[in-house]
């Protein structure tokens, strides 16, 4: 009980950071004529002249059309149905995000269960107005998924549906 | 009216009649203000956990806010009871109670950062107690203690309306605006709830015969300690808790398995299981209430309690989500049975010992004894030995409290 949760949290916080980085990349990836927006190097401010507590010795822009948090995040499914909400982000241990676990169905609170998800298959539209996140399962795929345990020894997550499956949507790319 | 000081007996009539008609808008006040206090509680449940997800609130965080909640209207159930006992306007600690709701609502809503959700929770926690046992002192200087239990049999179905209404409208509003939505909705819905207690509050003006009832009520308190140990009360008390313990869990541990195995629209099929129940509450508090008053507090609440073994029973038997929910609409007699007899029964214990809040603070801080190990229990059965052994264990809690009412709870109907 009191060992638990600074870990907890700290295990969150590295998360974000690691989302927030993983955006970035994913970005970069995603658009390869464009390096860096050419303004950002202008934009970085120069150090507070002030007296007072030192501050970072440099600071890096993070622009809103480039990346964003992710917890409590809706989560909508391939049709555009809301399947739930983002509460946590497993990393490995290099801090890579493996798994998002997505509060899934309910009513009020009620009946909701966690199910981890493999991060590849969530899709960050950042540029979205309302920030949603599209995942390219729909919800029959992981309703029967097992819950996710934060404190279990091993935990499962759902992967991208195998090719040939049932289901014969697109696989994961 | 005319002024007709010469013949005492039309005055006086007037005086029987006007008498009269403010008894009636009081009934009437009572039916809508238990409606929309009712409505107002459905966004404070289980849904805060939603609400302060969408917020970037960590698991952590949240349960901890939550677990704030729960500690603050454990510690201020007796305590609550005990100020309101002592407060002879029950109509003002119902105003200041859903002032404390709006506070709360707002907080919630307009500044979910820890500071203000956990100052909310507080508040929410806290006038929660003062709020109930203030609706049974009015009701008790209602109806009084003969006929407690036709007006608590109406004030369970007005309830039960509100939180089918309520759970409807918000999860709507959840899904089609935002969750903060909720909170605003539940901001506006405790203005509204002041607008029915006018007529409850003319009862408790200086003169009126009501308010000099309470005064004289005052004056005179039995020791606290000879209140609760009455076997009764006691009694009651244990047997509610022991039910609630079974009970709280019922729903989320059923949900949740509808949610795994819906073929379909699982959410709708949740809502159904949530508002089905109350519809059936609505329909039947009333005769329940009679049933009271005619054979007997213990057959009420036994009938009300088999409910859940038997509920129990068919979600092991049959986990089938259309079954679950029709099964839960069993509940509906249940939680109505447990409205009604917890405020009679303690009526019939304390109504003139000047303990009457403190005894229903006691009583309802055992019920959130069994309803805060509950859903934990459940899910620690439900992770070792599967759903089915989880439902008969809840079943089995079940059973023990509704022979616990007809082995060692006695009657306090009176005669």
């Amino acid at each position: 009980m009191t060992a638990r949760p600074p870990k907890r949290v700290s295990r969150i916080r590295s998360a974000i950071a690691a989302a927030a980085l993983l955006a970035v990349a994913g970005m970069s990836i995603g658009a390869p004529a464009q390096d860096r927006p050419p303004q950002a190097a202008d934009d970085v401010p120069s150090p507070p002249a002030k007296s007072g507590p030192p501050g970072p010795s440099y600071l890096d822009p993070l622009y809103a059309t480039e990346v964003t948090s992710v917890l409590g995040r809706n989560v909508i499914g391939p049709n555009g149905e809301k399947l739930g909400l983002i509460t946590d982000v497993v990393v490995d241990r290099d801090g890579r995000p493996r798994a998002a676990v997505i509060d899934f169905g309910g009513f009020l609170g009620v009946g909701s269960r966690k199910v981890a998800i493999d991060w590849n298959l969530l899709k960050f539209d950042i540029e979205k107005r309302d920030r949603t996140v599209v995942l390219a399962l729909d919800r029959r795929e992981i309703q029967a998924a097992p819950e996710y345990k934060a404190d279990a020894e091993s935990t499962e997550m759902v992967g991208p549906p195998l090719v040939g499956s049932s289901s014969g949507g697109d696989a994961g790319k | 009216m005319p002024a007709n000081d010469g013949t005492g007996i039309v005055a006086d009539r007037a005086q029987r009649g006007d008498e009269r008609a403010a008894a009636i808008s009081a009934e009437r006040g009572l039916d809508w203000f238990n409606l929309f206090v009712a409505n107002i509680q459905t966004g404070f449940g289980p849904f805060v956990a939603v609400y302060l997800t969408t917020q970037g609130w960590t698991q952590t965080r949240i349960g901890l806010a939550l677990s704030l909640g729960t500690i603050a209207a454990m510690a201020s159930q007796m305590p609550a009871g005990a100020l309101v006992d002592r407060i002879s306007n029950k109509a003002g600690v119902a105003f200041f109670s859903i002032l404390a709701f709006t506070a709360s609502a707002l907080c919630f809503a307009c500044w979910p950062t820890p500071l203000f959700i956990y100052l909310g929770e507080a508040l929410h926690g806290f006038s929660s107690c003062t709020l109930g046992p203030a609706i049974a002192a009015m009701s008790l200087m209602i109806a009084g203690s003969r006929a407690l239990g036709l007006r608590l049999g109406r004030n369970a179905r007005f309830a039960a309306i509100g939180n089918g209404i309520g759970a409807a409208a918000m999860g709507a509003c959840g899904y089609y605006l935002s969750s903060r939505a909720v909170f605003f909705m539940t901001a506006a819905l405790t203005v509204a709830a002041v607008l029915p207690l006018l007529p409850l509050a003319r009862l408790y003006e200086p003169g009126r015969p009501a308010a000099r009832r309470e005064k004289s009520a005052a004056r005179h308190r039995e020791p606290i300690a000879s209140v609760l140990t009455n076997r009764a009360l006691l009694g009651f008390a244990v047997c509610a808790m022991l039910f609630t313990l079974g009970n709280a869990a019922m729903l989320p541990l059923a949900g949740n398995f509808v949610t795994k195995r819906a073929e379909s629209e699982a959410t709708l099929l949740i809502a159904a299981g949530i508002v089905l129940p109350q519809l059936v509450a609505a329909a039947i508090s009333p005769a329940l209430g009679r049933l009271a008053e005619s054979h007997g507090r213990r057959l009420v609440l036994f009938l009300g309690f088999c409910t859940l073994p038997i509920r129990g029973v068919l979600f092991a038997a049959f986990p089938n989500p259309g079954m679950m929910v029709l099964a839960q609409s069993l509940d509906g007699l249940a939680g109505a049975s447990l409205g009604i007899i917890g405020p009679l029964v303690t009526s019939d214990v304390a109504a003139n010992s000047g303990r009457y809040n403190l005894a229903l603070g006691f009583v309802g801080f055992m019920i959130g004894i069994g309803a805060t190990f509950s859903t934990g229990l459940a899910g620690l059965i439900a992770d070792r030995f599967g759903n089915p052994v989880a439902f008969m264990s809840l079943a089995g809690a079940g059973v023990a409290a509704a022979a616990l009412v007809w082995t060692a709870m006695p009657e306090t109907r009176p005669r």
